[in-house]
């Protein structure tokens, strides 16, 4: 067992030592702002109950955002720790209830009416989600579905999902998703065919994955909280696993998630539950801080931590006038004139011209102040491609490590998996999808090593016919040509060529298997592309794994449906959803193994989720709307589809403000209280796209830094 | 106030205090300045709340920053009027209401805003695809005595062209009426008599719409649309933004179409019925100042802009004339206020009159710190002699190959009606080494940028081509283009590298080692690593100047440093590619912030066409280089036009692009009864095909079809020719505001020219007649 101390370097103030080191038996709800070590406490909770003998596999510790259970993760995972049973950490409506879905499946598949109970379920991942309904939807766009809308077609079908999810996650029927969110609507009455629209795509969907044995997130968590939860077997079968509950970030989950837990909670031995009164910024996917925050009636003690670790003074007062300008609370007293002293401002008129700036400050924290690099972020309200990849690129050219949450480039943009995809169409002919000489140049490029791009294009234009998809020999090219590719280079091609010659013939094999067949016994061998080049094996086998993924999906569902002639060539259709986008999310695994000793440049919410202070933030695009501004969802509505609201109600300009403010509130309190010390506002008269930006966040820190001039006089 | 001696008028204005006020300014009265001015006044006034903002409508990006300028310098310190004004074009206020409120008209977050060249795109392809189905369904309106030979090459070469334009016309009605397909169909299908013209428009705009949705955009015309939708149906939020702008002040209100004008007057607090039902005055509504000069309403294509709007306004609501103008000498203003004087009297046709209106040009004072140049009526000249289209090129050439070397120091443009007509212009100034600025289609920094960008672009696309290399080289040292000292180098460089025979052993001299027996003698001293052998070597010293070879061969090897990592490059997604390779070739702000543009909108254009690889792509950022396309944000007009920047080189361009700007000299050419016609028996219609029944104007009767499916009155029932006369008409009003346009860049001296036309029998025209007439006596 471990030892119970914390590690060295961590001081833990009389209020955390409290929760700590509760008894075995007690219940507490701790509730503060970020910044007030409650994480930690609950970090140094779970390695106080291991320490005390508690098994492992019976403590549960739920979160809503995986990137909240990290630092439990690292305690985990930490060499130290002996080995013993393994503590449960998920989240309640993913991992939890999926495991659940499928221990108890024999029961639930009946229950739930799925046509083929008796054989085993499989589990959409957010992509094959999107590919089904994409399958579903896109013949109904052309009889005129959806035509009052302008978006595009993932995010339409995106959006159908989410509206499952929302009914699942607040616990209301998934057929009355149109008529709430047309209660909530005024104007352009054309406008509400879009919800019935739908409505009836949702409905179609969720037919179509219970024929199907398909299991997405929405039915998932529906078949655990109706379904299952109220069977004894089942709920005899979770109070009896697990005895200890560590649940942090409540204020982030779902209504649903604080049903089952609150009718839980009596059940476990103890329970800690963590409140950041600040939070619920995960509104947007369904959180609910009411719900959650109403947990605190079940637990014995509530414990109220507020004495920011993380904020200087001056960073705290500016956090306090910032919130009162933005949205004052009458209760709160008028805040002194404000510290002004922790803002940098940062301000050029154009936007490269910023990020120089941006990036010349970030060095001279680091070299010349000694910040770390972890200790610093880069953060917008959105961040587009062309601006992660600017600042990162920036920030390497300046020696200093960068990191994003997530790569630069989705699987389908990787260089490597285009060779892989180009090649592999090239093997096989029977797709009918022939790709253009540029992208067999590429290919070549990348696969064979050595080979510079003016070389692989004179090598493309003379030995591949696109109309044919043939690929003729190197011997057969004009001999003075064949000397300016060169013959180490002719020789690589050669067997390139003559394996996909050798495939062709033989037997079709599983797409994933081909791409490792191909990358076993070619791309990986000594004179090709894929020998030494990690990155490029990395992204190879991510590509093999979300293959396999939506090979296994794609099967169970054919499996049934053999004769249905929409699922061509497993490989095929997974090329051509990659290029669509539908399956756009995916991105190279194990990236975030990256040093994380680096910069961080990610978009302000996620930076959010991470839940870790930092030394300086640069507030990129503080003009931006972005900040405050929901999302505009032609589909779905965030606050209309909750628990809170009345039913009937219409949604107002006003509620539009309002709504608006407390995001922007919740959002800059939630950044600030994750600051030491510093933080930059980074302008440029002309944004991104070359419009001015003049938002609410903008205006607000106007108003500080001008009430703080008046008064420095 | 600081730096600003109001002239009489200005004064008067000054005196604003709240409601509406027209303003109706003469050209050169300084309207920029006014506004600029009034902000100014409303801001130190105080009475803006916090959050409050004067806003200031304009029509072109590059007003935009002039307003942002003129205003703060009227502050000692600028952070007095930070965040207390903003200026918009009326697209860029249109779309920040749709950005607020997208859900409310279907509109996803991420929606785009399809530019005028990629709905152009869109429309030829609706067009194409009409045609397809309907190839002979226009019969009937063809020339009836062409023969089959030629209604067949008509109908594959004339047609798509002129019903993409009417197309055009017909979705921006369409779009100002606020009809959608849907609505229109219901409109088509209650009359009683069918309306093939407008059932074509119909078709293809359903058609283009269809497209824009599936590209989740928008184009400018539903931005105007979707903001009115917006202001309309939500009031709460109307509400919001007019507490936000309590002041509008709109500059060139000339140009506003009825919609733009729907939204401001929302905006400043009138029910939109109210604004314009005509003998009503509309004292109710807030504070809106309009100015502008209806004198100066001119259209290059087609708009649903009317003078008239303005004219309303200003005759239903308090108004200031502006008539003073410190631009022009006095025979220059005689010769204006008689064009108008001319047309409302004397013009022949009778309804043409209200094309031109008081007030009239006046001086300044004398003390005026903008004074008129002197009086000089020797400086005005017409050439009434009758001259073919080459000869009054060769006279106006001529002209000024005499006059320019004596006038290095002044400004001297060639204004044309017609984009053809001034690249003639420009081909014989080519001809006689006489220098000169194209501002044809608009010069600017996108231009630039995207133009060099294009070039390396295009290399990568072809890497095998050196004379693509060697364009690429250019670009790579495009900073030293105006040092002296290093053209040698650079010119040499280039030479080398358009003459390598093996683009592959420059850029990977390493594997071309590897060829092992095949290698020819070494290198000399002077060639760089990895020069090509063989034959190339002779080549490569020939094209080299004595002494500078070790110079060159360093250059070449510095040069393939940044070619192989660009190569590498190219398959990243676009716009990274874009964004790496601008780091490396530009280090202006400016340059590199249009780059990041470009790398948003390309790959916003690879996501439309997946199938587009690097020509396609390289092909749009030409076509965004010859500046076909506009963007919201950064625009071809974002710099502006200066003339003072082109002293004693000659300016050509249109008279159209010409407004607002100003010369020293300025000659007119063209001036005959094609270009400028005024409705007599012999004027020709450019909109009226040959290859068509009747002289219709297709695209006018298509309008006129529209008019009739949507308007209740039994007195607006399509009757087929009325709409092309009437187009006829509003054709000759644009033109004489044209002419006047003209008249009025000039400061100092002024060459009016006419030329006899393709076909020999243009006369002059006829408002040009008048004032020569006049002229002499």
């Amino acid at each position: 067992m471990t030892d119970s101390l914390p590690p060295p370097g961590i001081s833990l103030s009389p209020a955390q030592r409290q929760i700590i080191e509760a008894p075995l038996n007690s219940k507490l709800f701790v509730l503060g702002p970020a910044g007030t070590g409650k994480t930690s406490a609950g970090v140094e909770r779970m390695r106080h109950l291991l320490a005390q003998g508690v098994p492992g596999e019976s403590i549960l510790m739920l979160a809503a955002q995986r990137s909240v259970q990290e630092p439990y993760l690292d305690l985990l995972y930490s060499p130290e720790r002996a080995a013993g049973g393994e503590v449960t950490s998920a989240t309640l409506g993913g991992g939890l209830a999926r495991r659940v879905c499928d221990l108890f499946w024999p029961v639930a598949g009946e229950a739930a009416g799925f046509a083929h109970p008796d054989q085993p379920p499989v589990f959409l991942s957010l992509e094959t989600s999107q590919y089904y309904m994409a399958h579903i939807v896109r013949p109904l766009l052309d009889e005129g579905y959806f035509e009052s809308v302008t978006m595009d077609r993932n995010r339409l079908y995106s959006q159908i999902l989410d509206n499952l999810n929302k009914a699942a996650i607040v616990g209301f029927h998934y057929t009355e998703i149109a008529s709430r969110l047309d209660a909530a609507y005024f104007g352009d009455p054309a406008q509400r065919r879009v919800y019935a629209d739908a409505q009836d795509c949702a409905v179609r969907f969720r037919e179509y994955c219970l024929q199907n044995n398909l299991i997405d997130f929405s039915l998932q968590l529906e078949i655990f909280t109706n379904i299952l939860w109220p069977l004894d077997t089942v709920r005899g079968y979770l109070t009896r696993t697990y005895r200890h509950l560590i649940y942090d970030n409540v204020e982030e989950d779902s209504p649903r998630a604080h049903d089952i837990i609150r009718a839980w909670l009596p059940e476990f031995e103890s329970a800690l539950l963590i409140y950041d009164e600040s939070g619920g910024y995960r509104h947007f996917l369904g959180s609910d801080p009411l719900t959650g925050q109403a947990l605190n009636e079940l637990c014995e003690e509530q414990i109220v931590l507020s004495d920011s670790f993380v904020m200087s003074e001056t960073i705290a007062s500016l956090a306090s006038s910032l919130e009162q300008i933005i949205l004052p609370y009458p209760s709160v007293p008028e805040p002194e004139a404000a510290g002004a002293e922790g803002v940098g401002i940062i301000a050029a008129r154009f936007y490269p011209e910023l990020l120089d700036a941006v990036v010349a400050q970030t060095k001279s924290l680091v070299e010349e102040s000694g910040v770390l690099p972890a200790d610093i972020v880069i953060i917008s309200p959105f961040l587009s491609d062309a601006l992660r990849f600017s600042v990162m690129n920036r920030l390497e050219a300046a020696g200093i490590p960068t990191r994003s949450h997530r790569p630069s480039r989705t699987l389908r943009d990787e260089p490597a998996s285009q060779a892989l995809l180009t090649l592999a169409a090239l093997a096989h002919p029977e797709w009918n999808i022939h790709p253009p000489r540029f992208d067999v140049a590429y290919a070549l490029m990348q696969s064979v090593a050595g080979l510079d791009l003016v070389r692989a294009q004179l090598l493309a234009e003379i030995v591949y016919r696109p109309r044919e998809l043939r690929l003729s020999t190197f011997d057969e090219i004009d001999p003075g040509v064949q000397e300016r590719i060169t013959f180490v280079i002719g020789n690589r091609y050669a067997m390139l060529r003559d394996w996909l010659l050798a495939y062709r013939e033989g037997e079709d094999l599983p797409f994933d298997h081909f791409l490792r067949k191909l990358f076993g016994e070619v791309l990986s061998q000594p004179g090709f592309g894929f020998h030494t080049d990690f990155d490029a094996v990395r992204v190879a086998s991510s590509l093999v794994e979300s293959v396999r993924h939506f090979r296994q999906s794609l099967e169970a569902t054919v499996l049934f449906q053999t004769t249905d002639s929409r699922f061509p060539h497993l490989g095929k259709e997974y090329t051509q959803m990659l290029q669509d986008g539908v399956i756009a999310a995916s991105y190279v695994e194990g990236w975030r193994s990256q040093n994380k000793d680096a910069v961080l440049v990610a978009p302000a919410h996620t930076f959010l989720m991470m839940n870790r202070p930092v030394t300086a933030q640069f507030w990129l695009d503080v003009g931006s709307s972005g900040w405050h501004q929901r999302l505009a969802q032609p589909l779905t509505h965030p606050y209309v589809l909750t628990r809170e609201w009345e039913p009937g109600r219409i949604w107002t300009d006003a509620d539009e403000v309002e709504t608006s403010r407390q995001a922007l509130r919740r959002v800059i309190s939630g950044l600030l209280h994750r600051c030491r010390e510093r933080v930059y506002l980074c302008m440029a008269e002309l944004g991104e796209s070359g419009f001015e930006q003049r938002g609410d966040l903008l205006r607000a820190f106007q108003r500080v830094l001008q009430t703080s001039g008046d008064t420095g006089g | 106030m600081l730096n600003f001696i109001p002239r009489p008028s200005q004064e008067q204005i000054l005196r604003y205090r709240g409601g509406r006020l027209g303003i109706a300014a003469v050209p050169g009265a300084g309207k920029t300045q006014i506004l600029s001015a009034l902000a100014a006044q409303i801001i130190a006034s105080g009475s803006l709340g916090d959050d409050q903002e004067v806003l200031i409508v304009t029509l072109v990006n590059s007003a935009v920053d002039n307003f942002e300028a003129r205003v703060k310098r009227f502050f000692d310190n600028p952070l007095q009027a930070l965040y207390k004004y903003r200026v918009r074009t009326l697209h860029g206020l249109a779309h920040d209401i749709v950005r607020e409120k997208p859900g409310h008209v279907g509109l996803d977050e991420r929606f785009a805003i399809i530019d005028e060249r990629e709905a152009d795109f869109i429309r030829r392809e609706a067009v194409k695809a009409w045609l397809s189905v309907h190839a002979e369904s226009l019969d009937d309106y063809l020339d009836p005595n062409m023969d089959e030979h030629k209604r067949d090459w008509v109908r594959r070469d004339q047609l798509p062209e002129m019903i993409s334009n009417l197309a055009l016309a017909f979705i921006r009605s369409s779009k100002d009426r606020r009809l959608t397909p849907a609505k229109l169909r219901l409109l088509l299908d209650r009359q009683p008599a069918p309306l093939p013209l407008a059932e074509l428009g119909l078709e293809i705009y359903a058609d283009y719409q269809r497209a824009l949705a599936y590209r989740a955009a928008v184009d400018f015309d539903d931005l105007i649309r979707l903001a009115l939708d917006i202001l309309e149906m939500d009031e709460e939020y109307l509400e919001r933004v007019r507490y936000r702008f309590p002041f509008i002040l709109e500059d060139e209100a000339q140009d506003s179409s009825r919609l733009q004008q729907d939204i401001l007057g929302l905006l400043s607090g009138a029910r939109p019925e109210r604004i314009l039902s005509v003998g009503e005055v509309a004292d109710e509504g807030g504070n809106w100042v309009r100015v502008g000069d209806p004198n100066q309403a001119i259209f290059e294509t087609f708009t649903t802009a009317s003078p008239e709007l303005l004219r309303a306004f200003i005759a239903q609501n308090p108004s200031v004339d502006m008539p003073e103008s410190g631009r022009s000498q006095q025979s220059v203003i005689d010769l204006a206020n008689y064009l108008i004087d001319w047309v409302m009297n004397e013009h022949p046709i009778e309804e043409a009159r209200s094309a031109l209106a008081p007030p009239y040009i006046e001086p300044v004072p004398p003390d005026d710190p903008q004074p008129n140049p002197p009086n000089d009526r020797a400086a005005i000249h017409f050439i009434s002699k009758r001259l073919t289209a080459e000869e009054e090129t060769k006279a106006v050439v001529d002209s000024l190959s005499k006059w320019l070397p004596k006038n290095q120091d002044a400004t001297v443009a060639v204004l044309v009606p017609r984009n053809t007509r001034g690249v003639e212009v420009i081909n014989a100034l080519k001809a006689k080494n006489i220098e000169y600025v194209e501002f044809l289609s608009s010069t600017s920094n996108t231009r630039a940028a995207a133009g060099a960008l294009s070039n390396l672009i295009a290399y990568l696309a072809d890497p095998q081509s050196a004379p693509k290399l060697a364009k690429a080289y250019q670009v790579w040292r495009r900073d030293w283009k105006d040092v002296k000292e290093r053209q040698t180098l650079i010119h040499d460089t280039s030479a080398w590298l358009r003459k390598v025979r093996n683009v592959e052993d420059y850029v990977n001299p390493n594997l071309a080692f590897a060829r092992g027996e095949t290698l020819t003698p070494a290198p000399s001293r002077s060639t760089p690593e990895g020069l090509p052998r063989g034959e190339g070597d002779s080549i490569a010293e020939a094209v080299v100047a004595e002494g500078e070879e070790e110079q060159v061969a360093a250059e070449l090897n510095d040069f393939r440093v940044h070619v192989r990592r660009w190569l590498e490059s190219v398959m990243l997604p676009i716009d990274q590619l874009v964004l790496t390779l601008a780091q490396d070739i530009f280090t202006d702000a400016a340059d590199l912030a249009l780059a990041h543009k470009l790398a948003l909108v390309l790959h916003k254009a690879a996501d439309d066409h997946k199938e587009w690889r690097l020509p396609e792509l390289t092909a749009e950022l030409a076509v965004i280089a010859k500046n076909e396309r506009r963007f919201i944000g950064f625009s071809a007009d974002d710099s502006g036009f200066d003339p003072d920047q082109h002293k004693g080189k000659v300016v050509v361009t249109t008279m159209h692009k010409a407004k607002g700007l100003e010369w020293d000299r300025v000659y007119l050419m063209s001036v005959n009864n094609y270009d400028f016609p005024s409705n007599q028996p012999n004027d020709r219609f450019i909109s009226e095909k040959w290859f068509l029944r009747n002289s219709l104007n297709l695209e006018a009767e298509a309008l006129a079809q529209l008019n009739a499916a949507t308007s209740s009155s039994e007195y607006d029932w399509y009757d087929e020719g009325a709409a092309t006369l009437a187009a006829r008409l509003d054709y000759v009003k644009e033109r004489l505001r044209l002419f006047f346009v003209g008249i009025t860049r000039a400061k100092k001296e002024l060459i009016v020219t006419w030329n006899t036309g393709r076909q020999g029998d243009a006369t002059p025209g006829l408002a040009l007649s008048a004032l020569m007439g006049w002229w002499e006596e």
